[in-house]
Order: C-alpha cells, then sequence, then structure tokens
C-alpha cells in the first residue's frame, strides 16, 4: 500500500534558520493518519531526524513526545494540560491542522518543521487514488466521473487542451490527460466499435445547457465554516465521540406492547447475569409452577432463576449461550399451558414498612437483575458502599429499532414510578431522574405527567446520541459528573437502573412477581409482522420468528444492531437481559488493511485509541491492549460502525478482555 | 479588417506569427515583420508562449497595427483570470484589434517562471463565450457594457494529428457553440491524417487554416514529435532533413517540405498559418512557391 | 460522504432518464450526511415510484466494499438506466470507475462536495490546511494564511479589513489581524 505521508521535514537550511537562538522547545510529532498501520507508534522517521539536526545546531529539547491525531484537540488539550515540563516554545511535526491545532491549545510560540503535502482520497476517508478538491459544484455527472477539477492540471471544464501528448498531460509525461480519459469513457459507452463517434460525442454535449464556467463564490467560506461548527458542536455534544444513528424506531414504537403466546418449552439459563451461575433446586420430573424459584443465587454476586411457565422439569443440561463467555446449566420446563401460579408469588403492598435490609432481600428473591443488557444484580447494585444522592433511570434506548423500553415506559409507568420509589426508599437516595432520548416525546409527556405530583422524581429529556444509554455517558449528561476510569457510578453518588429493571421491582412488590418475562422488541426490515411482545424468559426466538414472520435472507441478532449478538442457532433462549431480536438484511462483511484514518479514536466514547486493539490481538500482544486499556472499552461498536475499512475491532477487544481476565 | 469577412470573401487568408521579445525594444521584430511579413493578411502575436515571460501581446499588436500590420491578439487563460481577460479584450477593441485567437496556454510549469499560480478561472471556450458576449453588449456575468459593443473575428486552435482527435473534435464543438470563427492548426506534416480530420470537422462550417512550422533540421524535427503536443513528423521527413544538414539549416529543405504539404492540404482548407520561429525571411518564399 | 450538500434538483433532473436507481453513501455519518435533502431531492426526481429504488452503502470510496457491492449486485444495477449517486466527489469518482464492468447507466453525481476545513485531520473544523507543500506557520503565528486570508496573501493584510473584519465577508475575521495578535501575544513589545 502506497505511504500517504501528508507533510515532509523542511530544508535543512530553512530548519537551522528557524531554531537559532531558540532553546528549551518541546518537540511534538504526530504518529501521522491515512497510512498503513504496524501498529508502531515509534517508526515516523522525522522525529530523530529533527532531533539529530537540532542536535547538531547545538539547540536546547528539553522533551519530544510522539503523538497519534495531534490534531484531535480534545485528546491534545488534555496532553497538553498535564506535560510534566514547561518549555518556552512548541515545535511540530505534522501537517498544517496538527500545528494550527496545537497554537490554538499552547500560550508559547508554536513552530512548525514540516511542509505538509497534498494527497488523494482524503475526503473519501479510505485510501484511494481518487482526488475532490469539494469545489462545491460537481461537475462529475458530465465527466463520466472523472474529476476535471482535479485531475486536468489546468482544472480545464469544457475539454482538452492543446497540450495532451500520447494521452498524457503537458505537465507530466507520466499522467493520463483527463480529458483524454473523459472523452475516450464517452466514445466507449455510445459506440463501442464505430470508428466514426462523432455524432455520439457531438449529441452528448449539446445536453448541456451552457458552457461550464467556474463558480469561485458558488459556496461562502462564512457558510462552511458556520457548516463545520455546527457539526463539530453537535459532535461534541453531552460527551466526546459517539455517533448518530438511524433510529429506525418507527417499525415499532406505536405498537402496543402484546402478550407472546405461552410457549410449549422454556429454557432457563442458570447463569442470566454477571457473576455466580445460580445453582437448580429442582429435579427433572419435578412440576414447577408460574414464580417458583427453580435456580438458587450462590455467593454473593449471583442471582435466583424462577420458573416462567407452570410444568414438568424436563431436561437440566449445560449449553452455550451465546451471550455467556462459558456453558452454563439450563433448565427446560415443558409447559402445561395452565400457567399456574406458585404459592409464593403474593403482592407485598407494605414495602413502605419494611426496612432497607428486607426490600433488598426481596428483589434478590424476585432475581431481579438489571435489563439493560449487562444482567448486573440488581440487590448487589442497590447496596452502594457510598452514599447515593441520585438514581438515575435509564430510559434512553440509544440503540437502533429498539422500542421495548419505550413501551413499558408507555404502559407500565405506575410500575417503574413505584419501582423507582422502592429504589429511593431502599438506597435513601434524594432524586430519582428518568433519562429518556428526545425522539420518545409521548414516552417523555406520559412520564411527565405521572411524575407531577411527586416530589423527589423527575424526567430528564436528553438528545439522543448513541451510546447516551451507557452508564458513563448517561452520568455525564445527567448529572454533569465524569467518571473517572476505574470508577463506579456509586463513586460519584449515583446508581444507573434501566426503566425496564425498575419495573420489575414493581411488579415484584405489587404482584409479587418474580423476573419471569420481559419486553422484546422484534423488529428489522426483514420481519413482517414488527412489533413489541410480552414474552417469557427461556422462549426461544426462533418462536418469535417464527411467530413474526421472518424473510430467510435475514441476518438475525439478539440485542441491538450495534451491541447486540449475530445469530447462526435461532434457537436460543430469551434471558432477563434479551430487550430485543433483530432482523436485518444482511450486510456486505469486508474487511481490509486499517489506514490509520482515526476515526475510530474520533467516536469511541471512552476515548480510547480503538485501532490498536485488531492490531494486538492477531499477533495475541494481550498485553499491550491492557496497556491501551482494553478493559475501560464499554463494547458500544461506535469503532466497529464508522471502520472504513471494515474491521472487527470489538471483536478483538472481547478477545483480548477475555484473555486478560 | 476582420479575418472572418476574408473567409466569407472566399479569400485563401494567410497569417503568419511573430514572438514578442524578453525585454522592452520591438525594433528588430517590426524591422523583420516590415521586410519578410508584408504579404501575409495578418500576424499573429503570441502570448508570453510556452509559458515564457515576455514583452505583453497587445503592445505588440499595437506596434504592428501602427506599423501598417494587421494582427491577431493571442490571449491565454493562464495567466488572467476573467475580469482581466475581458478587460484586454475591450483593450483590444479600443485600439482597433479585433482579429483574436483564444486559447487555454501552457502550463505554467513548462516556462521560465514554473513557481507561478496557474489561472485557468476560463478555459479557451468559456473565453470564445466571454468575447462572444461582448459583442452582444454585455460581459460573461450579464452586466451591461456602456457605448457601442465591439466586434472581433474569433479564432481558435486545434491540432489535427493529435494523438487524441476525439478529444479535440469534442473541444473544436465546444469552441464553434461558444463562437469561434475561424481555426488556426497545429503544424501539419502528415496530409492524410489532416484530410481525415477534416473531413469529420467539415461539419462544423467553420474555416480552419492549414498550420505549418519550417523545419530547420532532422534534430529539430524529432524534437517536435518527441515533445510538442499534437505534432507528427513522418520519418521520410526527417531523413530529407538529414540528407543536407547546412541546406536544411538554410530553411530551403523546411520551405520545400511545407510547400509540399500545404499544395496537398490546400483543397481541404481555408487558409494558412504560417508559424516561421525565426525564419520569417522565408515566409515569402514560401508563398511563391504556391 | 462526508460534507456534501444536495444539487438543486433543476440541475439534475435534466440528465436522468429511464429507470432510476439511487445509491446513498453513508460512510461517514458521523461527521454530516444531509439525509433529509437527500431524501426530499431523490423523492422529487423520482416520480414514478416502482421503476426506481433507493439502496445505501457505506464508504464508498472503499475499493473492497465498492468490488464486493457491485459484485453483489450486478443484476439488479444493470435493470437501472440512471445511478443517482449521493456522496462526495470521491465515492462518485470511486464508482463510475468500477460500475461500467456491471452497468452501462449514466451516473449522476447528486451532491456538491463542500470545502470545510478541518478535511484532512478530520477533527478539528475550525483549522484548514491546503497543503501546499510550502508551510508558512512559522512566520504567521501557526495561523494558516493561505486558509485564514481571503486573497490567501502571505505579505501581510490588504488593508481591506474593517474593524478587523474581512473584506468579502463582515462576520469573518481578518485572517491577518488574527496573525498579528497572536505574534503580539508571542512577543510582548517591550516598553
Amino acid at each position: 500500500m502506497q505511504d500517504y505521508t501528508k507533510f515532509k521535514l523542511k530544508s535543512n537550511n530553512e530548519l537551522s534558520l528557524l531554531l537559532e537562538g531558540k532553546d528549551n522547545l518541546l518537540v511534538l510529532s504526530c504518529n501521522k493518519c491515512f497510512k498503513p498501520f504496524d501498529g508502531s507508534c515509534a517508526n515516523e522517521p522525522e522525529l530523530d531526524d529533527f532531533l539529530a539536526i537540532a542536535r547538531d545546531l547545538g539547540v536546547n529539547v528539553t522533551a519530544a513526545q510522539r503523538v497519534d491525531f495531534l490534531c484531535n484537540s480534545h485528546r491534545l488539550s488534555k496532553l497538553l494540560s498535564n506535560l510534566p515540563y514547561q518549555a518556552s516554545a512548541i515545535v511540530v511535526i505534522s501537517c498544517g491542522i496538527g500545528v494550527q491545532s496545537v497554537a490554538e491549545l499552547a500560550k508559547i510560540p508554536v513552530y512548525t518543521a514540516c511542509d505538509s503535502i497534498k494527497d488523494s482520497g482524503n475526503h473519501g476517508i479510505s485510501l484511494t487514488d481518487k482526488q475532490c478538491d469539494a469545489c462545491g459544484q460537481c461537475f462529475l455527472s458530465t465527466t463520466n466521473g472523472i474529476c476535471p477539477v482535479t485531475q486536468c492540471s489546468k482544472g480545464l471544464l469544457t475539454g482538452q487542451c492543446g497540450g495532451s501528448k500520447n494521452g498524457k498531460c503537458e505537465t507530466d509525461a507520466e499522467k493520463d490527460c483527463a480529458w483524454e480519459q473523459i472523452i475516450s469513457q464517452k466514445s466507449l459507452d455510445h459506440n463501442a466499435n464505430s470508428n466514426d463517434i462523432m455524432p455520439a460525442i457531438m449529441n452528448d454535449f449539446t445536453q448541456l445547457d451552457d458552457i461550464c464556467v467556474y463558480n469561485y463564490n458558488k459556496i461562502s467560506k462564512h457558510d462552511t465554516a458556520d457548516l463545520a461548527l455546527q457539526i463539530q458542536k453537535k459532535r461534541d455534544e453531552s460527551f466526546y465521540g459517539g455517533l448518530y444513528l438511524k433510529h429506525r424506531k418507527v417499525f415499532s414504537a406505536f405498537l402496543t406492547l402484546q402478550k407472546f403466546p405461552l410457549p410449549e418449552k422454556v429454557v432457563l439459563p442458570m447463569s442470566q447475569h454477571a457473576g455466580m451461575s445460580a445453582e437448580p433446586i429442582v429435579r427433572v420430573g419435578d412440576y414447577v409452577m408460574v414464580g417458583q424459584k427453580i435456580g438458587e443465587a450462590v455467593g454473593t454476586l449471583s442471582s435466583s432463576v424462577h420458573a416462567s411457565v407452570s410444568g414438568v422439569v424436563s431436561e437440566i443440561a449445560s449449553y452455550r449461550h451465546l451471550t455467556a463467555q462459558h456453558e452454563t446449566v439450563c433448565v427446560t420446563i415443558i409447559s402445561d399451558g395452565k400457567d399456574k401460579l406458585h404459592k409464593s408469588v403474593i403482592p407485598i403492598p407494605y414495602w413502605e414498612d419494611l426496612d432497607i435490609y428486607d426490600i433488598d432481600a426481596i428483589i434478590a428473591e424476585k432475581g431481579i437483575v438489571g435489563m439493560g443488557g449487562a444482567g448486573f444484580p440488581t440487590p448487589i447494585k442497590l447496596k452502594a458502599q457510598k452514599p447515593i444522592d441520585t438514581i438515575l433511570l435509564n430510559g434512553c434506548e440509544s440503540e437502533p429499532y429498539i422500542t421495548a423500553d419505550h413501551r413499558i415506559m408507555l404502559e407500565y409507568a405506575d410500575d417503574i414510578i413505584n419501582g423507582l420509589k422502592i429504589i429511593l426508599k431502599c438506597t435513601g437516595a434524594k432524586q430519582g431522574i428518568i433519562v429518556i432520548s428526545d425522539n420518545k416525546s409521548d414516552a417523555i409527556r406520559h412520564l411527565e405527567a405521572k411524575t407531577d405530583e411527586i416530589d423527589d422524581i423527575f424526567v430528564m429529556a436528553l438528545w439522543s446520541k448513541y451510546p447516551q444509554g451507557a452508564e458513563r455517558m448517561l452520568i455525564a449528561r445527567a448529572l454533569g459528573r465524569k467518571l473517572e476510569p476505574g470508577q463506579r457510578p456509586y463513586d460519584v453518588g449515583t446508581i444507573v437502573l434501566n426503566v425496564s429493571t425498575a419495573r420489575a421491582i414493581g411488579d415484584a412488590f405489587t404482584r409479587g412477581m418474580p423476573l419471569i418475562e420481559r419486553a422484546v422488541t422484534v423488529s428489522g426490515e426483514k420481519v413482517r409482522n414488527k412489533g413489541n411482545y410480552m414474552v417469557r424468559i427461556g422462549t426461544s426466538a426462533l418462536k418469535l420468528l417464527d411467530y413474526c414472520g421472518v424473510e430467510d435472507d435475514a441476518e438475525i441478532r439478539l440485542g441491538g444492531v450495534m451491541m447486540g449478538s449475530l445469530l447462526d442457532n435461532f434457537d436460543v433462549p430469551v434471558i432477563k437481559g434479551t430487550n430485543a431480536v433483530i432482523a436485518t438484511s444482511r450486510s456486505i462483511t469486508w474487511s481490509s488493511d486499517c489506514i490509520k484514518c482515526g476515526r475510530c479514536v474520533n467516536v469511541c466514547p471512552m476515548e480510547l485509541l480503538p485501532l490498536y486493539y485488531p492490531h494486538y490481538e492477531a499477533t495475541d500482544n494481550f498485553s499491550a491492549m491492557a496497556q491501551m486499556n482494553v478493559n475501560h472499552c464499554i463494547e458500544c461498536a461506535c469503532c466497529d460502525y464508522i471502520c472504513p475499512s471494515g474491521i472487527d475491532i470489538t471483536g478483538a477487544v472481547r478477545k483480548g478482555k477475555k484473555n486478560l481476565c | 479588417m476582420l479575418l472572418t469577412d476574408l473567409f466569407k470573401q472566399g479569400e485563401f487568408v494567410i497569417t503568419s506569427e511573430v514572438g514578442p521579445p524578453k525585454g522592452c525594444s520591438l525594433e528588430t521584430l517590426l524591422d523583420r515583420a516590415d521586410k519578410y511579413l508584408r504579404c501575409v493578411h495578418a500576424i499573429n502575436v503570441t502570448d508570453c508562449q510556452a509559458s515564457v515571460m515576455k514583452l505583453g501581446s497587445l503592445a505588440t499588436c499595437k506596434a504592428l497595427l501602427d506599423n501598417g500590420h494587421t494582427p491577431v491578439l493571442q490571449l491565454t487563460c493562464r495567466d488572467r483570470n476573467r475580469i482581466a481577460l475581458q478587460s484586454d479584450l475591450l483593450s483590444a477593441a479600443y485600439f482597433g484589434i479585433n482579429n483574436v485567437l483564444l486559447l487555454t496556454g501552457d502550463h505554467t510549469t513548462l516556462g521560465d517562471a514554473p513557481n507561478s499560480k496557474p489561472v485557468y478561472d476560463l478555459d479557451s471556450v468559456s473565453l470564445l463565450k466571454a468575447a462572444s458576449m461582448l459583442e452582444s453588449g454585455s460581459d460573461l456575468d450579464g452586466n451591461k457594457l456602456t457605448g457601442s459593443a465591439p466586434k472581433f473575428a474569433k479564432g481558435a486552435v486545434v491540432s489535427p494529428c493529435s494523438d487524441s482527435v476525439n478529444a479535440q473534435l469534442h473541444k473544436m464543438d465546444a469552441k464553434v457553440r461558444a463562437g469561434a470563427e475561424f481555426f488556426q492548426t497545429q503544424t501539419v506534416y502528415d496530409p492524410e491524417r489532416f484530410i481525415s480530420f477534416i473531413s469529420r470537422a467539415k461539419s462544423f462550417g467553420v474555416p480552419v487554416m492549414l498550420g505549418i512550422v519550417i523545419l530547420k533540421s532532422a534534430r529539430m524535427a524529432e524534437f517536435m514529435n518527441k515533445n510538442i503536443a499534437g505534432v507528427s513528423i513522418p520519418q521520410f521527413i526527417i531523413d530529407e532533413l538529414a540528407a543536407d544538414p547546412e541546406r536544411a539549416k538554410s530553411g530551403e529543405t523546411g520551405v520545400e517540405i511545407a510547400a509540399r504539404v500545404i499544395k496537398e492540404c490546400r483543397p481541404y482548407c481555408q487558409g494558412l498559418h504560417i508559424m516561421p520561429l525565426g525564419l520569417e525571411d522565408k515566409v515569402p518564399q514560401l508563398l511563391e512557391c504556391l | 460522504m462526508l460534507i456534501t450538500k444536495v444539487k438543486p434538483v433543476d440541475e439534475i433532473l435534466p440528465l436522468v432518464s429511464g429507470r432510476v436507481i439511487a445509491l446513498c453513501c453513508e460512510g461517514c455519518s458521523e461527521v454530516h450526511y444531509p439525509e433529509k435533502d437527500v431524501v426530499a431531492v431523490l423523492n422529487k426526481i423520482m416520480v414514478s415510484g416502482t421503476d426506481n429504488a433507493i439502496f445505501e452503502l457505506v464508504y464508498m470510496c472503499s475499493q473492497e466494499h465498492l468490488d464486493l457491492y457491485l459484485q453483489n449486485n450486478a443484476d439488479l444495477l444493470n435493470e437501472f438506466d440512471t445511478i443517482l449517486v449521493a456522496s462526495c466527489g470521491v465515492g462518485v469518482q470511486a464508482l463510475c470507475g468500477k460500475v461500467r464492468n456491471v452497468s452501462s447507466a449514466t451516473v449522476i453525481s447528486v451532491c456538491d462536495t463542500l470545502k470545510v476545513p478541518g478535511f484532512q485531520g478530520l477533527t478539528p473544523f475550525k483549522f484548514d490546511c491546503a497543503l501546499c507543500g510550502e508551510c508558512h506557520l512559522n512566520e504567521t503565528a501557526a495561523i494558516c494564511p493561505i486558509t485564514s486570508c481571503a486573497k490567501s496573501l502571505l505579505g501581510g493584510g490588504c488593508g481591506g479589513a474593517k474593524n478587523g473584519m474581512c473584506e468579502t465577508d463582515s462576520a469573518v475575521e481578518c485572517g491577518w489581524e488574527r496573525i498579528y495578535k497572536r505574534l503580539a501575544l508571542y512577543n510582548p513589545p517591550t516598553p
């Protein structure tokens, strides 16, 4: 692959003039972008060359540092504010943008040691020989997709000049004449075998209404600068990185939750949560009823599991559920269709009189875990080690397609509010805030009305940006509190729970029902009858797909398109953290080498350098991954989504994490 | 005198060409024009040919006009934006210089000031359009001119022996539509290719003047073959020049070759443009041969 | 698709004929994609509906991806007479170069690509680099005179600035004023 070097060191003469009389310099060297990425950040020769020149000139360089994506002002400002030394000037080895970025932030003189070189393809991000001058007056429609502005050395708009020789440009015998190519394409199109192509050419060009002339005033610099700042502002909104994804929620947002028909069979994994697997307390042949505990929590970080149908236990065996790392014991129950309630399922209306330990015990007893996906046992979360002042209920649902929480908020508002009240009591928090993305205005209005009279519960609407629903982003946005890597929400006095989890808690007290069903969205372009369903835990995804109708060539995911898992076997049970089954058109998968475009860095909400992970993963260099803070990754998949080389970065991260733990 | 009027009268129009000096004295140029170029209808004045900075075309045209010649102002898009180009056309019209040849111009990197900024705000086609619009009483942006509108004979160039004839024809079409009223061609040594070109270009209905350079040596011919766009000199002509280098140097051989080519092509064109490249003294001799 | 602006319908319509397919590149979606404008214009062009189709793909400029896409959709693309492309100029050029192998349709660009600061560096939209190959930043307090001055003047302000604003746009600060200000910051005048 061609090295798309973007800058080169100035000549020795020029540098010696520049450095004359200068002292105590800090040198910042950009590791460059748009180049084959070999994982090393120490192979750009310019810094060493520059230091050698400085040494020869007797100039005192206090410090030199290599930086990835020097132009990333967000990262750069952190770097500059944490510098341990005080230099009198900064010399920058980078393209002009890097230099200007440093100069904007530094309070001392900034000099460049480089000249920047025009390269091709950078607008299109992926490396290519195609150039676009971004002239704002695209002529490509009439020139067979060959750009006369950039490919003709004179930028001629109406045809070849007389300088072309043997099809080459007069300025460079190696360079093809752009107009020759444009014309030969035209003749090819119209009359491949005829010698006389004149009529075709003439006809083709009389279609042009007038003669092309540049309009240098078409797009004002002011407008483009405005647009750029607007985009930047939108990008910086609430947290660094992230994406504005197409919501695609309209498919199912207005469809009310339906009771999904009772399945004939449920498969209940004993590990649907973070921590230790539960221990089965039933045997094959036992008759169990709805809400009956069949798996007992083991140890401190675990959760119990309950029967979601009434019937006979037919099998207890180990399977690997695709969302779990390891095999887990699963209890299979053949439903008798009677849906008989277990005697333990009785309302607990007097919760206000209970002390917090009893409440916590009940939440534990009812097998409640985080329903947003991670499945962290809720009672453990509520027993925070630090004082909690605010509970955040997460109703953002920033993943495309999914509307399960949206419907829950509209149809189970009372349960949610009740659950939140119980949580407030249990944690002693002063206030509860239900945070909802602004693309769910009906849910915002509904919950606002419902909480109007309640003093310590509020609703907050947030601009929908992915992954707004991730704990850190949510806390930063809703409370303005920043979590340092390694910190937990309780370190900043808050706990984040999913709205569905709050509903489950409410339900556990009002009906006494353990967590045996949840809302699941079945959606995607390839689903015929899209909808939101209340599904018993343990129901097979295959059942849902059969019921809703799915086209053959679909790509099916359990969970969202960003963070969910791609299914090859559809016969997997819905578990406590399954919020959706999505069937979309098969995406074209391709992958090529990393071109170091820096977009993953740009969208990573955890401010990591994702591009390094696949590189280290390829050589099983997990300690290097750990050094690059792979454990901070929240696997939001923004980097995968944006990667122009189609690299499975999150896959590499998962592998790295697995090997490190 | 407008060249277009001569074409209309059925005249076989003959032009030649001078290049202004790199300096501010026109004495030699005017002297040679007086001596040798009285026999042609009009004299082209190049505009910093090959991107070499020289005395201006407009000033030289004015000097020739004052000496009783008919100049043809060559104007390229390389060094001026549309404001300057249109302004220069008006200046030319003010001086009574109405014959213009409108070109894109060699790239700046080819000349003696390769670091300069190439302009190409307009190109030959849009410049022809600009001239047409000035004639209709407004500028390219549609702003009205005051007083009477200028009148030009608008010339353009084309390379019949280019290796990409299709591209040339396409551009010629665009030029005609933009208002080109006559064409001067790049030098021709292969009548067959010229004739085949004309057979396709005659549908435009615009007079074409055969371009010819008087060759001085086999080396010159080889150099042109290798480096000059749109030029293709057959091997037998090169051999002819190589046979007697002394005679070739004097221009005698070149005149013979040129006369032969012109005679073959004459039935297919409406005029002749002789580019003497310093051999102005041979122009009368060449014309006598015809 | 990086920063683009949709062309006026009148500019595109005369070029369109027959069955029309639109390919919209959403590759650089984290930066800017004028989705609503694109859909609005496409709806105006593709009136008949049944004969037309709109497809989205990402990174049209990626050779590998484009090859795969064209390979998978050759039959489909062959059914159309006009391919409308909503993408930056690089995407259009990349597609045109390859699409001819599978389809003889005319390719029409729907967008104008805008020159926006920060293209090369991706993140900092505030800064622009003309990649001129002869960096002047050392003399200009690291504010680029080529991109920040409307006339790209190298030797100082032109005299057209009024109240520190550029003569071409009273809402844009004169690049040279900014340079002078920062130079003063670097080298405070000695009393």
